[in-house]
């Protein structure tokens, strides 16, 4: 009886193998990961946010035949989990998140000429498609973009009779004239040095100031006079009391609750600024201005972009990639698709990456039409080059240390010799 | 098979499972750390060649990591010492008999019950400048008239940051010395004051003794657990101010995830091992000595 109770257990693994093995003949099933962006994402690609209906489901419908296995990961983790499914040979087939560079001088990816429509590909922002160019190959296609801005609060700014600041100089008078006004109650400028946007205060004051990250031949320049002299005012802000008291600590997120409840004047920010703040139940007035420069040097606007990259998988045929490169720009299709990408770029109050999303979006709120020209002229960080991680984890320590009394320059140089010993 | 042999085997079988499990989940991992510490890791996880130990020296060439290390010391030290000191007093405080004792020992589980990451999460609301519980009570009370900035430097954060581990170790020791105390025989105390023992003779002679192997095992698992402790730290300051803040665990980890020197990490969590192993088995070893005097 035992005996007999074993065979059919056995007959049953098998069958059961069997069948798994036939599905996956007949069907191609795409690994996506994708980075949760807000409390939204997940329903809508997994949930009934689409309508009543979610992405995956809607997806597999409209093309029978693909299978969507996609998770949605925070931002916290997404590097650890995919770090993870690499080491053991398990990299997703589709993956969204901010940085590609890594993985394509790993020589990980499949160039985006491989699976991207054409058609798709030319609806593009080409400045976007640019960000993203290793070596004259284009390695991940824009999913969404935002950029930043000064927010400030209308209402203060007109009982004190003053205008928002368009130089170093003048931010320091505002500074001043807000602290004296409200007698300390609220915070004059907010800033954020943690390690989540560190590297967004390094671009804010050294591009203000005609430095930045690498000069126009792409060779780094950390630790420029520019550079130098911009953190040293950063850090001189925070000295001198006229930002939020623990700016190593204090994320953006932290900053925005402030500016929200009305304790904190200004603040440079993403223009989701307005839906976080009524997600928050806020009725503060706010309005945008310009990124204040140093006197006589050019205010840059700030750009952030998340990508979609595909990922090869070399254990397949020749045949199978030629399917798996269709599937997956069958995917792109489906979520570039005005239909689907409108909903989901203005869900969480993101800038678009594809011209055909531009008109129902700014039918849909006009004053995506001032942010896409802002857009237009923002600069990027520069993830596509390689030791970027590097010098981004290294600013934002150096940015720390110059909290804690440390010298910016030798801060700076410390960074420079770890990506370019030879300068 | 001779019923010998079989009884000689039978333990082994019943062991296998364990075996199994902890070669598939422990050893293994411990096998594939030690092989990524001696070899070229790429950005991305990819193990390359064989680079001895190239990633234990770009491990200790790196600029925060005698901070960190001595951070680990001090947090180790001061989480696992105090919290064996507080939770000894706790456990004597519980031992003794008083109206409220169950709900006084429920009271105590919390700390240890709740998730790390909600107590650190929870304490770093409390200690908020701007919108900080303790800030409000304080004003309230009208005990202090401005808000107090409880995070002004990078040394007191960390001391909060000491606090809260040494808060949510309490409950373990006191529960490790509680059982003790509870397995004392009360007659032992009653010879004590027939021979005129006072309090502290009692304690020392009779009390300390007697618990001190419970006190051992939970003396070497909070070093372990300590000393691996990530989920404080890193809600509380990731480290921050420049890795002031970073003991060894959350520092490797940034390494690894955010600064993607994999190389060098994975030689950082090998060398994290070694401490480990070596401080539990000097201890073990010294604990069996004086066992085996006695």
């Amino acid at each position: 009886m035992k005996k007999l109770i074993a065979l059919l257990l056995a007959l049953t693994m098998v069958f059961s193998l069997g069948a798994v093995a036939f599905a996956d003949g007949e069907d191609i099933t795409l690994d996506v990961i994708i980075c949760q962006y807000g409390p939204n994402t997940e329903d809508w690609f997994l949930g009934s946010g689409m309508d009543g209906t979610n992405f995956v489901d809607k997806f597999e419908e409209a093309n029978p035949g693909i299978k969507l296995n996609l998770e949605v990961v925070s931002w916290d983790t997404v590097d650890q989990v995919v770090d993870t499914r690499i080491s053991s040979g398990q990299a997703p087939d589709i993956l969204n998140n901010d940085n590609f560079s890594n993985y394509a001088y790993d020589e990980l990816l499949e160039p985006v000429s491989q699976f991207c429509p054409d058609d798709l590909y030319e609806d593009f922002f080409p400045s976007f498609i640019a960000e993203s160019v290793i070596d004259d190959t284009v390695w991940a296609v824009p999913d969404l973009a935002s950029a930043r801005a000064l927010y400030y609060n209308v209402d203060m700014f007109e009982e004190m009779g003053i205008e928002p600041p368009t130089t170093w100089a003048e931010l320091e008078d505002v500074c001043q004239t807000i602290l004296d006004f409200y007698d300390g109650e609220v915070y004059p400028w907010g800033i954020d040095m943690t390690s989540d946007e560190g590297q967004a205060a390094f671009a804010y004051y050294t591009w203000g100031n005609g430095g930045g990250f690498t000069d126009d031949e792409g060779n780094w320049i950390v630790n420029c006079d520019e550079n130098v002299e911009a953190i040293e005012f950063a850090i001189s802000l925070v000295n001198n009391g006229y930002t939020n008291p623990n700016p190593a600590t204090q994320t953006r997120y932290d900053l925005q609750d402030m500016f929200a409840a009305g304790d904190m004047a200004m603040l440079i920010a993403p223009n989701q600024l307005p839906t976080y703040c009524a997600d928050k139940e806020s009725t503060v007035n706010m309005a945008t201005a310009n990124i204040p420069a140093n006197e006589g040097k050019e205010s840059a606007s700030v750009g952030v972009m998340d990508r979609v990259m595909a990922f090869k998988d070399e254990s397949l045929s020749e045949e199978e990639t030629a399917a798996r490169d269709e599937a997956i720009g069958k995917f792109l299709k489906f979520f570039y698709d005005p239909e689907n990408y409108v909903g989901w770029v203005s869900m969480e109050g993101f800038l678009p990456a594809v011209n055909s999303a531009v008109g129902a979006l700014v039918e849909a709120d006009p004053s995506f039409g001032a942010w896409l020209d802002v857009l237009d002229g923002c600069r990027f960080y520069p993830t596509a080059m390689e030791n970027y991680d590097t010098v981004r984890e290294g600013v934002v320590k150096a940015e720390q240390a110059a909290l804690t009394g440390a010298d910016v320059r030798e801060e700076l140089d410390a960074v420079q010799a770890q990506v370019a010993p030879e300068a | 098979m001779n019923k010998t042999l079989q009884n000689k085997i039978k333990p082994y079988i019943w062991l296998l499972p364990s075996i199994i499990l902890m070669a598939l989940f422990v050893i293994f991992p411990i096998m594939i750390v030690f092989r990524l510490a001696f070899s070229e890791v790429s950005k991305s996880g990819l193990m390359g060649g064989f680079v001895g130990l190239q990633n234990f020296k770009d491990a200790i060439g790196l600029p925060a990591f005698k901070t960190v290390m001595l951070n680990t010391l001090y947090w180790v030290i001061s989480v696992v010492g105090l919290s064996t000191v507080l939770g000894f007093i706790i456990a004597m405080v519980l031992n003794q008999k008083f109206h409220g004792r169950k709900i006084a020992r429920a009271i105590l589980v919390f700390p240890w019950a709740t998730s790390l990451v909600v107590q650190a999460s929870v304490w770093n609301y409390i200690i908020k400048y701007e919108y900080g519980n303790l800030n409000n009570i304080l004003l309230n009370l009208g005990i202090i008239k401005e808000a107090i900035n409880w995070r002004s430097s990078y040394q007191i954060e960390f001391l909060w940051e000491c606090g809260v581990g040494i808060f949510v170790t309490i409950p373990f020791v006191a529960f490790c010395v509680l059982s003790g105390l509870q397995s004392i025989d009360g007659t032992l105390y009653e010879a004590a004051d027939i021979d005129g023992a006072s309090y502290w003779d009692k304690l020392w002679r009779i009390t300390v003794p007697l618990v001190k192997p419970s006190l051992t095992v939970s003396t070497v698992l909070n070093i372990i657990y300590v000393f691996n402790s990530f989920p404080i730290i890193y809600t509380m300051t990731r480290g921050a101010p420049a890795n002031k803040t970073d003991t060894l665990v959350t520092y490797l980890y940034m390494l690894n995830f955010y600064d993607r020197q994999k190389g060098p990490a994975t030689a950082l969590s090998v060398i994290g091992f070694l401490v480990l192993c070596i401080c539990a088995g000097v201890y073990m070893v010294g604990v069996m000595r004086k066992e085996e005097e006695l």
